[in-house]
């Protein structure tokens, strides 16, 4: 099929892919990427569960830095996923 | 339309002194520059300790704990008991010696040991050299002020406009008030305008010698259970209490910056700063917490730090109220004697005479 | 106290990174503080350490070249720097958050380039999981290299709607549907200052080619009505619109495990409201707008806004702005730079006059906040309704400020910057009155969340400095 804009996937060269962890959980992501798009790869979209009602359940939403959305817990800190580049070994938690 | 009094200002003072009003048989309107209770009262800390109150307004305070109280979850009233903690020997003896009056006044205020202290408290630094507690003390949601009082005037069919600064008073048989949305003619007038009674009391020509404090507050995301009372410090320049809802609310009356007449005050990083490291030092474990916003109120200041209750001085028909330190807890109880007053009887404590020279503190 | 500059600039996008340069060519010691780890502002961001290569983009080209610029000029620039507060005493003041601690500097002149985030009506089901914001997946794109799932839903206004759509397909994503608003004659209505920009619009008309021969649909005129889902996206509800944005009674269905949802984008206008630079709304410019001249001159001495902060108006407008905001402040401190300024605002006004035909696509129409339903959550932080907004508001609360005070709203982690377009919308709605009368609530610093132990710095209680204590 003739694609006007090309499909790029193939020709992005990525770094080593290193391990994490999600709530217990071993996952694998690429080195220097933004932990929530780290987890979106891993398919973890659910991130955390809001603090009221029936604790509905969020995810990165606004992708700047702003909407704390995508807020989890790494060494006893809350921190922005999106705002967090991925290192080896992170240990990282949900915030409730 | 002619109403019985005028009210300017629109916080705990205005609002509670038109319900007192009214249930006298007044008809009232209530101005306010902005919304309802968006001042002082709507931006304050919410502590209600008296461990921070002044000795001889201790009466007073104790009467506005039970108002409070009798507010309850519409306020966000919390009765959690609160710790005034001494971390040198100093401030120990401060402690000591600031307490034991305030008891001495009425305040069921005990001393008590670290041991009692790290029971109760054990995210508390260990630093605590002396500290004091009050079961009466806890706190309420100053957010909800204006929603609150919107309430209740509506409830008591009390007439109140808000976005509605007056800019000029004219004097004949009645008080005629320019405001943007037309004259608002009454029969007396009351003055509660918090910080900015100074400019108001000027367009009837008194010079009121009210300055504006910048008190700073803060409130953290929402954290785990840190504490369950309200943490306050020896020298009253922190109070600290963590909601329902897991926030904590850091202040203790650091200053900002700005003036009620330029309409914005300003936090200060050099005195927030230090606020927040004192509400570290107490409680270690919230230095991993994110403040998410600081914010400051204009709280309105005499010389002499107790409120002007009373008749405006050389304008007949004219009353002023505001309340300096701890107008918060007081605000409900002493609208109540503001408003005996003003219908015409004897208040059930003193009020506090407005003409008085500021310069010595009244009898 | 960390170094004394002329001027200190937020933000290293397309304004303010021109600005920084435009000042230091001047000799001007110039700060330039981001957040982000690499210059670009969300236009321009830069790849991720995680990308070793990767295709040129006109935009990695363009952030790339501002990138290498800067690192040749003698603008110091900090990244990964997050002001968080500012005063103003002879000079300004400025406490920076960096890597876990907060550090203070000092500028004679500061300038405010905080750019733009974007408004997502809310609808029921947006704070699924998978829901992002349109101009949220550019950031995930340019950042990251990421399609936002395997089968995505691309609802929004204007252009970004078919560059959101295109670039997921460009990353191997797979488009379920572009669902836009805008109505193909809201298009052609923007075509004269389209022409002026030939190669935006042959740009623009290859995507939308691409997408119709790969058979994506395109539903114009139509909306995203609701998310289905729990815990994540299993489906995407649209229906047709009324002309004024009124969604119709009939709905579509659309399998789908992300959506990436927007409304246009709105200035970020909290740190120039926090420093008392007046606003006036103007719905062309994406709302409610902080007063400044096109050389970035505001009431405020010392102040200056450039690029999509003061105004929608796109990244080359920015550019040109950037460029004239750090001219006239070289002019400021005694340089005479009249000539290049003519040139830079002449640039600007024909860039700003294309930027606002593109903000004009996507300016709220009466039927769009019908969108939201009276339990869909408004305030994301605190999870407050539309119900329990248009109640405060019917008890009496006429004001953002009101309704933030009586229901939170506004008083979460975000601090209101997701819910108070909406919140507003829902007191003109109730109250009558036109959305420029109804005032954004006031800013309070910080301007992000700041770790209190970072804000507090290291400290010796016992040098802390305590006033005397409150009267006895």
């Amino acid at each position: 099929m003739i694609r006007l804009v090309p499909n790029h996937a193939s020709k992005i060269k990525r770094r080593d892919k290193v391990g994490f962890t999600f709530d217990g959980l071993r996952l694998e992501g690429r080195r220097g990427e933004s932990l929530a798009a780290a987890l979106l790869q891993a398919g973890h979209l659910n991130l955390r569960t809001a603090p009221f009602g029936d604790a509905p359940a969020r995810g990165a939403f606004c992708h700047m830095g702003i909407c704390q959305e995508c807020a989890v817990r790494i060494e006893g800190r809350t921190v922005e996923a999106c705002r967090t580049e991925l290192t080896d070994g992170l240990v990282v938690e949900r915030v409730s | 339309m002619s109403y019985d009094i005028a009210i300017i200002g629109g916080g705990i003072m205005g609002c509670a002194t038109a319900l007192r009003l009214a249930e006298g048989g007044m008809h009232p309107i209530v101005l306010d520059q902005g919304d309802l209770g968006q001042g002082a009262s709507g931006v304050n800390a919410g502590t209600l300790s008296l461990q921070i109150k002044r000795v001889q307004l201790m009466p007073y305070a104790l009467r506005g704990h039970d108002l409070w109280a009798q507010m309850g979850d519409a306020v966000g009233f919390h009765k959690s008991g609160g710790y005034t903690l001494a971390f040198n020997a100093r401030e120990a003896e401060l402690l000591t010696e600031r307490q034991t009056l305030k008891a001495e006044a009425g305040a069921p205020i005990e001393f008590v040991s670290n041991a009692q202290l790290r029971r109760a408290a054990p995210n508390l630094t260990q630093n605590v050299v002396a500290a004091s507690y009050c079961a009466e003390d806890g706190y309420a949601n100053s957010s909800l002020t204006g929603q609150y009082y919107r309430g209740r005037l509506q409830d008591a069919g009390i007439a109140y406009r808000t976005h509605s600064p007056v800019t000029a008073i004219d004097k004949t048989t009645a008080f005629e008030l320019a405001t943007p949305q037309g004259t608002v003619r009454a029969k007396r007038l009351l003055l509660a305008a918090g910080a900015w009674l100074k400019p108001v009391a000027a367009m009837l020509g008194v010079d009121l010698p009210v300055q504006a404090r910048v008190n700073t507050v803060s409130v953290t995301e929402r954290m785990p259970p840190l504490m369950s009372s309200v943490i306050g410090h020896a020298t009253g320049l922190l109070t600290m209490k963590q909601k329902a809802n897991g926030t904590v609310l850091i202040g203790g009356g650091w200053q900002g910056r700005g003036t009620p007449q330029d309409g914005r005050g300003t936090v200060a990083s050099d005195t927030l700063r230090p606020n927040l490291a004192l509400a570290q030092y107490a409680v270690p474990s919230l230095g991993s917490a994110r403040v998410l916003r600081s914010w400051t109120g204009f709280e309105a200041n005499v010389p002499d730090f107790y409120p002007l209750a009373g008749a405006l001085p050389h304008v007949a028909g004219a009353y002023v109220l505001g309340c300096v330190r701890g107008g918060y807890t007081i605000g409900p109880y002493i609208s109540r004697l503001m408003g005996d007053f003003i219908l015409g009887q004897e208040p059930e404590l003193p009020l506090f005479d407005p003409g008085r020279a500021y310069t010595k503190e009244p009898t | 106290m960390s170094g004394d500059y002329d001027v200190a600039i937020v933000g290293a996008g397309p304004a303010g990174g021109n600005a920084a340069l435009a000042a230091a060519q001047h000799g001007l010691r110039v700060l330039l503080l981001d957040e982000q780890p690499a210059a670009g502002g969300q236009v321009w961001r830069a790849k991720s350490s995680a990308i070793l290569a990767a295709p040129a983009t006109e935009e990695s080209t363009a952030g790339t070249s501002l990138r290498n610029r800067l690192a040749q000029s003698s603008v110091t620039h900090l990244s990964g720097a997050r002001v968080w507060q500012m005063s103003q005493d002879d000079g300004w003041k400025l406490e920076v958050l960096q890597g876990g601690s907060s550090e203070t500097y000092t500028a004679k002149k500061l300038v405010l380039a905080t750019g733009a985030r974007e408004y997502v009506q809310p609808v029921p089901g947006w704070t699924t999981p998978g829901v992002i914001g349109l101009a949220g997946a550019t950031a995930l794109f340019k950042q990251n290299l990421r399609a936002p799932g395997q089968r995505t839903v691309v609802c929004g206004t204007g252009p970004l709607v078919f560059y959101v759509a295109s670039e997921i397909r460009r990353l191997g994503g797979t488009v379920a549907a572009v669902i836009t608003p805008n109505a193909r004659m809201d298009w052609a209505c923007a075509t004269p200052a389209l022409l002026h920009r030939p190669a935006l619009l042959a740009r623009g008309a290859l995507w939308v080619a691409d997408l119709k021969l790969a058979g994506v649909p395109i539903y114009w005129q139509h909306a995203v009505t609701g998310v289905d889902g729990d815990t994540e996206v299993t489906a995407v509800e649209f229906a047709p619109l009324s002309h004024d944005w009124t969604p119709e009674a009939s709905r579509v269905v659309i399998r789908a495990d992300s959506l990436c949802l927007g409304n246009g984008l709105i200035p970020q206008i909290e740190a120039a409201q926090m420093l008392g630079v007046p606003l006036t709304h103007d719905a062309h410019l994406g709302g409610w707008v902080p007063r400044a001249a096109p050389d970035g001159v505001t009431d405020v001495a010392g102040l200056y806004l450039c690029g999509d902060g003061a105004g929608i108006r796109g990244a080359e407008a920015a550019v040109h702005q950037g460029t004239l905001t750090g001219l006239r402040i070289a002019a400021d401190m005694g340089f005479d730079t009249s000539t290049a300024r003519d040139s830079s605002r002449a640039l600007w006004a024909r860039a700003a006059r294309f930027g606002r035909a593109m903000t004009a696509l996507s300016i709220p129409r009466a039927g769009l906040a019908r969108l939201s339903k009276d339990d869909t959550v408004v305030c994301r932080c605190e999870g407050i309704t539309k119900a329990g907004i248009t109640q405060e508001i019917t008890h009496g609360a006429g004001s953002c400020n009101a309704v933030k005070s009586g229901l939170r709203a506004g008083m979460g982690p975000c601090g209101g910057k997701f819910c108070q377009t909406a919140v507003a919308q829902i007191i003109c709605t109730e109250t009558g009155q036109d959305v420029a009368q109804v005032a954004p609530p006031t800013a309070r610093p910080p301007l992000c969340p700041v770790p209190l132990d970072a804000a507090a710095g290291a400290f010796d209680y016992h040098a802390l400095p305590i006033p005397k204590p409150a009267p006895l």
